[in-house]
């Protein structure tokens, strides 16, 4: 293109004015108004034919196209955020025909999330299993977890050895139960692993994932020592009635297929000052979960007057998940 | 005789240099000698967080809940109350001394409860908790009355351990919201207190093997 305007500016005085304006310009700013351009053309032409196409309503399309031009997360304006957020919504509505309410709620001062297991009480009831699955809106068909409850013999240490996958009736005589999830690790491999940034510790402590960031390629995945990330191999399929409406851009909101996603400590609840789900949701109180930061907090009891230990400690990863005994 | 070591002064700014070198060298090792690691960081956050203002928009007050007689670490806690809970309190209405005129006397007497705490050596019957002299209380000892809504300080006599873990945040758990006034479970929102284990029960759904 740039060598036609070139050619013909040999030819006519007018237009050599025009290639010498284009010189100018850089190449970054020419791509940039060229995807602009195509946006609004895009949009232009979509808006333009009322009704339904072969692609669904052409509201939605436009609203995918523009979808496909906006920015990484962290890089976003507050504008560009509510922006995008009101797409989402608007593409449920189309597509899906329900509200959700997606926000964007940002860390407070002075929270550092933390978490503390207990052992000795959790029985394996698995209550907080079905509570994430329902709250994280996660695939039901390849039965996607994001919480492991490891049943274990007294004397073993490591969820390698326990068993993953009982069904009985529990507890069990002589066992005990360890839940394994995403630890938020202080000193994330996952995050160094990640070619695209799509993935990066927010600065109350939770590792998130910028869902239209990442490309899949699963790095994070084999660089996690705790098996805490998941991958959608299919598209997710969430019974409709079933869908959690109220969601978090890093959070619980609906994920395609070829991305990685993670235990967020509940993001949309824990930033509105609850508990997160499996937390919410266990009937033992194995699960503690506070700010790590406040003194007066739950969790620093524990931390302070329990026998605690983390898991694979010696990893340096500062795992922000403790286990304890009574 | 022995000539003291001496420096020349030409060698003064290559022994600076070397100095400045080493320095310039290590520095980045302070940056983990622990001042910034996450440990270190909780332990140094003793500072005091009024946070309630913070997420005091998103939590409603919660209701039904009671004053702790005690303190945590934080000061004043709030607990779920009981009495709320207890469909036919209070206990004196048909627990007065007066012949029962009911119908359904038979239905409406306790004979569905049954006893599965304490063990041998420590028998408990009806009356070791419930006063006998005021049945809307529990009771400890002869002379002490405990309010149904204060019910850990009956379960604390001998569950001490558990009360003290209770208080400071180990055992039970708070309810729904972590910011914000402290409210936790009574020991009764978890156990029924007349058979406190929890039973046995089916896993609420499996795991598939990740791999």
């Amino acid at each position: 293109m740039a060598q036609n305007i070139f050619c013909s500016a040999k030819i006519d005085k007018e237009d050599l004015m025009d290639s010498e304006k284009l010189k100018k310009m850089n190449r970054r700013a020419f791509l940039k108004g060229t995807a602009t351009a195509a946006i609004a053309g895009g949009a232009a032409v979509t808006t333009g034919c009322k009704g339904k196409g072969l692609l669904g309503s052409s509201e939605a399309f436009a609203l995918e196209f523009q979808e496909y031009f906006k920015n990484h997360y962290r890089l976003m304006t507050q504008k560009e955020r509510e922006n995008t957020v009101s797409r989402l919504e608007r593409l449920a509505r189309l597509r899906q025909h329900i509200d959700l309410d997606i926000d964007t709620t940002g860390p407070s001062d002075a929270v550092l999330y933390g978490y503390a297991f207990n052992v000795t009480r959790c029985e394996g009831f698995m209550e907080c299993v079905q509570a994430c699955v329902k709250e994280n809106n996660l695939d039901r068909k390849s039965n996607t977890q994001y919480i492991r409850i490891f049943e274990m013999e007294h004397g073993q240490m490591s969820p390698d050895q326990g068993n993953g996958k009982y069904f009985h009736m529990v507890p069990r005589q002589g066992h005990f139960y360890m839940g394994v999830q995403c630890f938020q690790c202080d000193n994330p491999p996952c995050v160094k692993a990640c070619p695209t940034k799509a993935t990066w510790k927010e600065p109350d402590g939770i590792v998130v994932v910028d869902y239209d960031w990442c490309i899949g390629c699963r790095y994070c995945m084999a660089a996690c020592p705790y098996w805490g990330r998941r991958f959608n191999w299919n598209q997710p399929e969430i019974p409709k009635a079933e869908i959690t409406r109220k969601q978090h851009y890093l959070g619980n909101r609906q994920r395609v297929r070829g991305m990685m996603e993670k235990c967020t400590f509940c993001i949309q609840r824990t930033r509105k000052g609850k508990l997160p789900a499996c937390a919410e949701a266990c009937p033992t109180g194995a699960r503690v979960f506070g700010n790590l930061l406040d003194p007066d907090s739950e969790i620093r009891f524990v931390l302070e007057n329990k026998k605690v230990y983390r898991l694979k400690e010696d990893l340096g990863t500062e795992p922000k998940f403790w286990y304890f005994i009574d | 005789m022995k000539k003291p070591i001496t420096i020349k002064k030409a060698f003064y700014p290559v022994l600076f240099c070397l100095v400045l070198g080493l320095f310039i060298f290590f520095y980045p090792l302070t940056a983990f000698s622990g001042e910034s690691g996450l440990l270190p960081r909780i332990k140094n956050a003793t500072q005091k967080i009024e946070q309630k203002h913070q997420f005091e928009a998103s939590i409603p007050t919660l209701k039904q809940i009671v004053q702790v007689n005690m303190k945590d670490q934080g000061g004043t806690f709030f607990t779920q109350a009981r009495k709320s809970e207890i469909s036919r309190f209070k206990c004196s209405t048909c627990h007065n001394n007066k012949p029962v005129t009911s119908d359904n006397a038979a239905r409406i007497s306790h004979a569905d409860i049954q006893v599965v705490h304490g063990n041998k050596e420590t028998l408990l019957t009806c009356n070791t908790c419930h006063s006998d002299a005021d049945r809307d209380f529990l009771k400890a000892g002869e002379q002490t009355k405990i309010d149904f809504d204060h019910v850990y300080d009956m379960c604390g006599q001998c569950h001490f351990r558990q009360k003290k873990d209770w208080i400071g945040g180990a055992h039970g758990k708070r309810v729904t919201y972590w910011a914000g006034e402290r409210v936790v479970k009574n020991c009764t929102s978890c156990h029924n207190p007349h058979s406190p284990r929890f039973e046995k029960q089916w896993p609420k759904t499996y795991s598939v093997p990740l791999k």
